[in-house]
């Protein structure tokens, strides 16, 4: 189905928080979950698949374990949000032409709006790569090179993030909407219902302040 | 010869510690930068057309109507659904599921397939689905007691009881009026480059303009198939006295925390506004002329306005009192010379209370459209990558933000129950935000994120054993839960008025103050709170109807006229 990118956005953001991520993480994995659906990228499908698989996990296990060396998660797979969220917080390593090295990224295309935030700031293009597959982008676009069709990937054993060069074909740009399959909307719902607080007598009657009548 | 060295210090905007606190926010008012007053200046400047290409409805107001405005570039139309609503089923809770009358606002001119799609999805409101022609979703209610006697009196051929008018104001309220993205509706993102979208909500307003129209017409239309040749045309006066209502719930007061580089940019806008017309050395006689016209206008407008609610009565009692010392103050005055601008809001700032300091704030700006209604081009929020966090700054710069903008918050006990007795959280009926009580309810665990000062506390203490020269990034991988603290600590430091500096949780927190704030900056006047949570407007009363705008340059109808019921 067609979707406002605001709507999607506040949508991943919900799920995101019911599978137990912080607001300011959730707010992130909104934010990227919308880049890659105005891309018409499997962003929806994928969060949905990584909130399944991390259900519940706490940050610290799922999360670099240090910022020098190869970026890993103590035990496991990284979580693309966390990965993602401390490669953008730490961009201007980029600049220094120091490739940040992830070692066991659960669905690396999540980690790519994160890429694309780091390249908006530092004003220059920045490459994500794990296997064979390449993908450069200038914060709004993209160049993707990607022979195996691996972007949709569960888990790659490493992923790279560089400096990425500039491009002489135009770049693939963002729509204004997103297509959201009605399965993984209603599976992203069953997170979200989780921050909802489930409806009672007092809450509908002093929760949202009713008592003087509607009608004049 | 000695060089004359006296210099006069230039008056900066109002600090954020004295704006951004609740009571002050909550005492604001409409002013020339207010969302509706934008929209008609652009429509009279544009000459803006309209037209009414359907309008068919039965004796019980059941049918549809579009309404089209022309701008220069485009068109918008207003499709319009009427209804039959039972009275039983009438209410303006978000957990309504029927209404008098729903609304779209259509990007262009609905075709009939458009509107044969729109009949079966906009009645139904949250429950239908809309796509990215469609720009807003709205829904309306009537005063039954008002439209009742409005199509009876016209229906026996007499004009309707101009008090009776002035004690509710509106014919029909909206109760939500959904834009940007909602329901499928198209996102601000992709209209936002258009000239007469660039400031905030234009379109959310145009769609209420045009719905008053619709409303004016359509009480004529019953009363006139009611009375049939007795009935009468209801006087242009009386007509242009209505607006029409708005209910508004707690739904808008997450809204400012959640756009605070918007909400900075409102503010900011105002203040900036304040500032420059402060600093004016000198008055001229035509200026002063508008500034007590409106003045005088501004005594009937705290007259006329009503409401029940014993703090909105206590509030009204000092406003009236106020505007009337501020009156008899400007009387005898310089308003002329030395800086007289600041000369007067200093004496206010002495001698009266918020609400009339905030209303003369507003005031000041009437005689200088020149001099600011541009600063409604700064409005929006144009820098959407606002939310990246900067990883490099070194804890200590992160606790000297804290320190200025939090440092309300740092010297408050939240450990203390009556400073966190309530938590923001969203039902599942309709997603509809509540405010519920800490302790005596089981929402902890749905909590929104609308407590900045208290989570500023937490980060800060958190930060207490953190070495000074550590870097963020560092500090956000082990401590994702101050993710969100951090953003929003940057972005107040760049943006001053971002943050409410006030208990958003406290026991003794009056939600209708954040309201307030909101709908004074679309330019509501006449907040009558219903309950300390949700609060009724009047949107657009004494404005100028469609046809009536180009007779209407002054900008000034947010203020009544001096002979009630139409100048």
């Amino acid at each position: 189905m067609s979707h406002s990118l605001n709507e999607i956005e506040a949508h991943a953001k919900r799920a995101a928080r019911g599978a137990g991520l912080s607001w300011g993480m959730s707010e992130e994995a909104g934010k990227a979950t919308r880049w890659l659906a105005s891309h018409d990228l499997a962003g929806p499908a994928l969060l949905s698949a990584v909130l399944t698989q991390n259900d519940g996990l706490p940050h610290a296990q799922v999360a670099p374990a240090a910022l020098n060396g190869a970026w890993r998660a103590p035990a496991g797979d990284l979580c693309p949000f966390a990965a993602g969220v401390t490669l953008n917080d730490c961009a201007d390593r980029l600049a220094a032409d120091r490739a940040v090295e992830m070692v066991n990224v659960s669905y690396p295309l999540l980690v790519l709006p994160f890429a694309a935030w780091a390249s908006m700031h530092l004003k220059r293009p920045v490459r994500l790569a794990w296997q064979d597959l390449r993908i450069d982008t200038d914060g709004d676009g993209i160049w993707l090179e990607d022979p195996e069709s691996r972007i949709n990937t569960e888990k790659a054993a490493m992923v790279i993030c560089e400096i990425g060069t500039t491009h002489e074909n135009p770049a693939r740009r963002p729509g204004k909407r997103g297509t959201v399959s009605t399965d993984i909307w209603e599976r992203l719902n069953t997170f979200a219902k989780r921050t909802y607080a489930p409806a009672t007598e007092a809450s509908r009657l002093l929760g949202a302040g009713a008592g003087a009548t509607d009608n004049d | 010869m000695k060089q004359q060295t006296e210099t006069i210090q230039t008056i900066a905007k109002r600090d954020p510690a004295l704006v951004m606190r609740l009571s002050r926010l909550g005492s604001f008012h409409q002013s020339r930068l207010s969302f509706m007053r934008i929209l008609t200046r652009r429509m009279i400047r544009e000459n803006w057309r309209f037209s009414r290409p359907i309008f068919e409805f039965d004796d019980k107001g059941v049918g549809q109507a579009v309404y089209c405005a022309h701008t220069p570039d485009r068109i918008y139309s207003l499709i319009a659904f009427g209804h039959d609503l039972p009275a039983e089923a009438r209410s303006d809770r978000v957990i309504a599921e029927a209404w008098d009358s729903t609304f779209t606002l259509f990007d262009g001119v609905p075709s009939e397939a458009d509107i044969a799609r729109l009949r079966q999805n906009i009645p139904l409101q949250e429950a239908g689905r809309v796509t990215e022609k469609e720009l807003s979703v709205s829904r309306a209610n009537r005063s039954v007691r008002l439209w009742d006697h409005v199509v009876s009196s016209l229906a026996a051929g007499k004009q309707p009881d101009q008090n009776q008018i002035n004690k509710v104001g509106y014919l029909m309220r909206t109760t939500a009026v959904y834009g940007s993205g909602k329901l499928g509706a198209a996102d601000r993102e992709m209209i936002a480059d258009r000239p007469e979208c660039s400031a905030p909500f234009q379109i959310e307003m145009l769609s209420v303009f045009l719905t008053r129209t619709y409303v004016r017409d359509l009480v004529q239309h019953l009363a006139t198939l009611k009375g049939g040749d007795r009935a009468a045309k209801l006087d242009p006066g009386i007509a242009r006295s209505m607006g029409i209502g708005n209910s508004t719930g707690l739904g808008m007061a997450p809204f400012l925390v959640n756009h605070p580089m918007l909400f900075n940019n409102w503010i900011a806008a105002r203040e900036e506004a304040i500032a420059t017309v402060r600093n004016l050395p000198s008055a001229t006689g035509a200026a002063v002329a508008v500034f007590r016209s409106l003045l005088g206008r501004s005594l009937v407008s705290a007259d006329i306005w009503h409401s029940e609610h014993p703090i909105q009565i206590e509030k009204l009692k000092q406003l009236r009192s106020d505007l009337g010392r501020l009156n008899a103050h400007v009387e005898r005055a310089d308003l002329q010379n030395a800086r007289p601008w600041d000369r007067l809001y200093r004496w206010a700032e002495a001698e009266l209370g918020e609400d009339a300091q905030e209303c003369l704030a507003s005031l000041m700006l009437e005689p200088y459209g020149p001099l600011v209604d541009h600063l409604a081009d700064q409005m929006s929020d144009g820098k959407p990558g606002a939310f990246r966090i900067d990883g490099t700054q070194p804890v200590a710069d992160l606790r000297a933000i804290l320190e200025r903008a939090y440092g309300w918050a740092l010297q408050i006990n939240w450990d203390e129950k009556e400073q966190c007795a309530r938590a923001w959280y969203v039902s599942e009926e309709k997603l509809e935000p509540r405010l519920g009580e800490r302790f005596e309810e089981p929402i902890a665990p749905y909590e929104q994120p609308l407590a900045p000062g208290r989570d500023a506390a937490a980060l800060y203490a958190a930060l207490r054993d953190v070495d000074s020269d550590a870097s963020l990034a560092a500090f956000l991988l082990a401590h994702p839960e101050h993710r969100h603290t951090v953003r929003r600590a940057q972005i107040v430091d760049r943006a001053p008025y971002a943050e409410i500096r006030d208990n958003t949780i406290g026991s003794d927190l009056v939600p209708i103050d954040m309201l307030r704030c909101k709908l004074a900056f679309f330019g509501a006047t006449h907040f009558d709170p219903r309950s300390d949570r949700w609060v009724r407007i009047c949107m657009f009363g004494n404005a100028p109807y469609p046809e009536e705008l180009q007779q209407n340059q002054d900008d000034d109808w947010s203020y009544p006229p001096l002979v009630k019921g139409g100048k």
